[in-house]
Parts: structure tokens; sequence; C-alpha cells
């Protein structure tokens, strides 16, 4: 009587008796609540595994709590970090494209001023094309420019063939995940048709790290090329570009080499996005925008000026 | 933190006997257990790409939940339930289900639309079904219960998984069949399939 429905249910609890009709609706309970205890006993008790329960979840006391337990000692923390220097991290001195690809108007002052800046730039490329010679002694900018093209080429088309291998040997280690980035699981068929100009040294520096001997060369290319891309998702629908058009892309691209190191190679290394680059094409599909985050609640402010001026001399003018 | 609990059946658990017995299962209480690996297979698969004007192929996920403590053959109703429904309709029905079950498969649902739209490239989240939905068997913890006459008796604690496949696009009409065709239809096809007979070896 105690689990009929009628009586869980709230309005019928004060019902007369004589309209409930009892009806058990726990079947897996004895109706006996005698020798319950007994009844229990029969089953051995087990502590039955959690394969679902979070270990990351665990407060630490829990966690404490749990390895005492079973006796383990905590883990060793890992303090290593695995670094590479066969590439640096970042692009030093970057190129800064000129205004319109330096087709600006004279009299737009970015014009104006950017012309000024790239004389006193230029020497010092022809500093750093002289150290990369001192090094390299075949380099010559001319044949460079021919060498990046096809670098440039094989760097792609082995990201459009996912030969992460490949890419590897034309990209370096900084590179690598942007040039990576979003491609998992996508088709990308990716053509270049051709040259419109051709491709020509803009920039180069050098940079030692570490060590005064350890230099790494770093050449921007500009690139304006013809290429056709078409980015599909899993399903083979298209995501991004069309196969059946041609594009001219202006680029600038960072190359670079550990100069130092007898075995290296010029690998892409970065690529310079001028500011007055056209916007990107938007996506295709509607997204849900994100909810703002809730704004920080204000501090209030505590009036420390008196105490701080006990303890530290403050900077007065007066 | 993980491969400490590795390490843990290994050790093995002292304190867990009864009467010399060993009560606790070779797995320790929180070992990772093995989960399916086939099923999420399907996931990384790609396809091939459409030519310009084909039908849109539909995006599908599949989801899995691993080693619920709940029976196969009481997830299995659950299950039956939600397949050929669209994933709004499934949640909404299985809010109003009665069982343990439900709650672990409306979690797989709505866990594996947010995967649909954040990684396989669906647009929009209730345009979404369900294809594919069971139960199988998943790791049976085996324990002791006592008979009379000093005899003994095996309990089988059972656990089970999940598995639901979503499928954008909108749901087929009649996902079980259960409107049979009409005598005209019948009729029609019976025709239809007649039409279709060829004498072999005439050319």
């Amino acid at each position: 009587m105690a689990n009929s429905i009628l009586l869980k249910l709230g309005s019928l609890r004060f019902a007369p008796a004589t309209l409930i009709q009892p009806c058990r609706t726990t079947t897996t309970k004895h109706y006996n609540p005698k020798f319950k205890k007994e009844r229990a006993a029969k089953f051995l008790k087990l502590d039955l595994p959690k394969p679902n329960q979070e270990v990351g979840e665990m407060t630490p006391e829990k966690m404490r709590q749990k390895m005492k337990e079973r006796g383990i000692l905590p883990p060793r923390p890992w303090m290593e970090r695995p670094f590479y220097i066969s590439a640096t991290g970042g692009v030093f001195e970057p190129y800064i494209p000129p205004e319109g690809d330096g087709k600006a108007s004279i009299v737009s002052t970015t014009r104006a001023k950017q012309t000024v800046q790239l004389l006193e730039k230029k020497s010092k490329s022809m500093m750093a094309v002289r150290k990369i010679k001192s090094f390299d002694e075949d380099f010559s900018t001319a044949d460079f420019c021919s060498k990046a093209q096809d670098i440039y080429i094989k760097a792609h088309e082995s990201l459009a063939n996912d030969d992460k291998h490949a890419i590897r040997l034309y990209v370096t280690e900084k590179a690598y995940p942007e040039f990576r980035h979003n491609s998992r699981l996508k088709t990308i068929r990716w053509k270049f048709l051709e040259s419109l100009e051709p491709p020509r040294v803009v920039h180069a520096r050098c940079t030692d790290i570490v060590s005064k001997e350890n230099i790494f060369g770093q050449v921007t290319v500009r690139f304006h090329t013809r290429q056709q891309l078409a980015v599909y998702d899993r399903f083979g629908r298209l995501l991004h570009g069309s196969e059946i058009l041609a594009k001219d892309v202006l680029e600038y691209i960072v190359f670079e080499k550990h100069l130092a190191n007898l075995y290296g190679t010029w690998r892409i290394h970065a690529k310079i996005i001028p500011d007055w680059a056209p916007p990107k094409e938007p996506s295709k599909h509607t997204r849900v925008m994100a909810d703002p985050d809730p704004d920080p609640e204000p501090v209030p402010e505590v009036e420390t000026a008196e105490k701080t001026e006990g303890d530290t001399p403050a900077i007065t003018d007066k | 933190m993980n491969h400490i609990f590795k390490l843990l059946p290994k050790i093995g658990l002292k304190t867990n006997q009864i009467l010399g017995l060993h009560t606790n299962a070779t797995l320790s209480a929180w070992v990772k257990a093995k989960t399916p690996k086939k099923f999420l297979e399907y996931n990384k698969k790609i396809f091939p790409p459409q030519a310009i004007g084909d039908e849109p192929r539909p995006a599908f996920v599949c989801h899995q939940k691993a080693n619920i403590k709940y029976s196969p053959e009481k997830l299995w109703y659950v299950a039956c339930l939600v397949r050929g429904m669209t994933v709004d309709e499934a949640v909404k029905q299985l809010s109003f289900v009665n069982k343990k079950g439900a709650v672990f498969v409306k979690e797989a649902i709505l866990e594996a639309q947010e995967l649909a739209v954040s990684q396989h490239n669906v647009e929009y989240r209730s345009n979404l079904w369900v294809a594919e939905s069971f139960a199988n068997k998943g790791m049976v913890v085996k324990g002791v219960r006592r008979h009379a006459r000093g005899r003994m008796g095996e309990v089988r604690y059972t656990y089970s998984h999940y598995f639901v496949r979503l499928e954008e696009g909108k749901p087929p009409k009649d996902y079980y069949k259960i409107n049979a065709l009409t005598p005209q239809e019948q009729l029609d096809a019976w025709l239809e399939q007649m039409r279709k007979r060829k004498i072999i070896n005439s050319y």
C-alpha cells in the first residue's frame, strides 16, 4: 500500500481510502519487510567498477583518498618540455608590403613614408644576402626565386596529397601547424596554373640565436601567381573555393634556412599578410553566435592610496 | 593521471576479501575498461568530392556511450524507441521515458548532435535524424550469492554500450514500414515486376 501509485499523486493523497484501488507499482521489492537484512546478506558485496568515472573531474582530496586506499604514490611531475632549435619561432623584422603593392597613389602619406623606410631596409637586405653568401657560396637571389617557387609548389602539393612526411621537407616546424590547420579529414584540390610575374626577393634578414655562430637566414619572396583551390569536407561537399575558377594570388612568403647547419634547407616559414589585403571571403555556413561572456563583476575599488603612501614612497613631482 | 590507474589491476586489492574469497573483479574499481573502437572509425571515412550539381551527400556522425551500468536487454527497448525520429523528437520523447537507460540515450544523442555541428560540418542542429540506434553488451562483472545448503550462485553485473548514428536531413516517412502498401500499390508493384521479366538468353 505504501507504494500505491495513487498515493504518490499529490492531490489524491487525501481521498478517502474507499475510492482508491490498491495497486503496487514497485515490483523489485519484497512485500514483507521482515528478514530484509538477511535477504541482502545473500549477496556478497563488491565494489563495481565505474568505467565512466572522470578522473579529471575528481577533486585533489578525493584523488588522494583513492590513492591512499590503494597505496599508490603520486606520479613524479613531468618537467620536460621539448623544444626545437632548427627553426626560429617567428619572423624577425618582417617585411612590410608597400601600400597597394607599390602602386598606391604618390600623394598618399603612407606611400611617401614607406618609400623612405624602404631605402633603409634595402641596405640591410643587401647585408643579409652577403651574410647568406658567406655560408652558401652558390646563393644568388635570381636563382633562389625559381627554387623558392619550386618549394612553394611542392609544399602545397604535399598538403593537398595529405603527405605529412613530405610537408616536413618544405615547411619549417613553426609553419607546420599553421599549414595543416583545419585540413584534417578534408579533401584539398590545389593547382598551380601559372606565374603571372616572375617571383622576386624583396627582403632578407639574418639573425643569430643563442650563440653568435648559430645563424638563421630569412628571405621574403613575392609571388604573383594564378591558382585554383577547392576544399571539400568529409562528405565531398564543397566547403571553399571552386575547381572551375582560377584566382590571381599575390603572396609574400618568408623562407628560412638554418645557415649554421651544413644540411639546412630553405623551407617555407611564414606568410606576410599586408594590412591592405582584401578581406577574407565569409564562410558559407550559417552559424550561431556564441553567447557573449557575462560582464565581469566590477570589483569594488578599495581606497588603497592611503595605505601605499605609508609603505612605499609615492612618486611625486610636487 | 590516467597512467596510474592502468597500474591498478597489477597491484590488486587486498582489502576486499571476504573469507579468503576474491570478491573484487580483476578490473579494479576505476580502471578504464575496454571500449568498442570500430563504430567510431566510420567518422573518419572520407568520401570522394562531388561534382557540381550533385545532390549533396548527407552528413552523418557516429557516437557511442561505452560501459553504461545498465542491462543491454533493458537498454534495447529505449534504443528502439528513438530509431527513425528527428533529433528534437527523440530528445522530447526520451525525457518522458521513466527508465534509467533513457538518460544515457538522451545524453548520447545530445552529444552526437553537438559533435555533428562542431566537427562534421552540419549546418543546422535540428536537421538531423536518428539513423541507427542500438545497444550492445559490455563487460560483465561476476559476483557471488549464497544459496541454501552451502551452495553458491553467480550474479552477473552487466554493462552495456550504446551506439547512435545521426544523419543529416529529414527522417524517412515510415521507418518501421508499419504502413504496408495499399492494394492498388501492391498490384502496381506486381505488374511492374512482371513486366520486368526477361527471357533468358533472348538478348
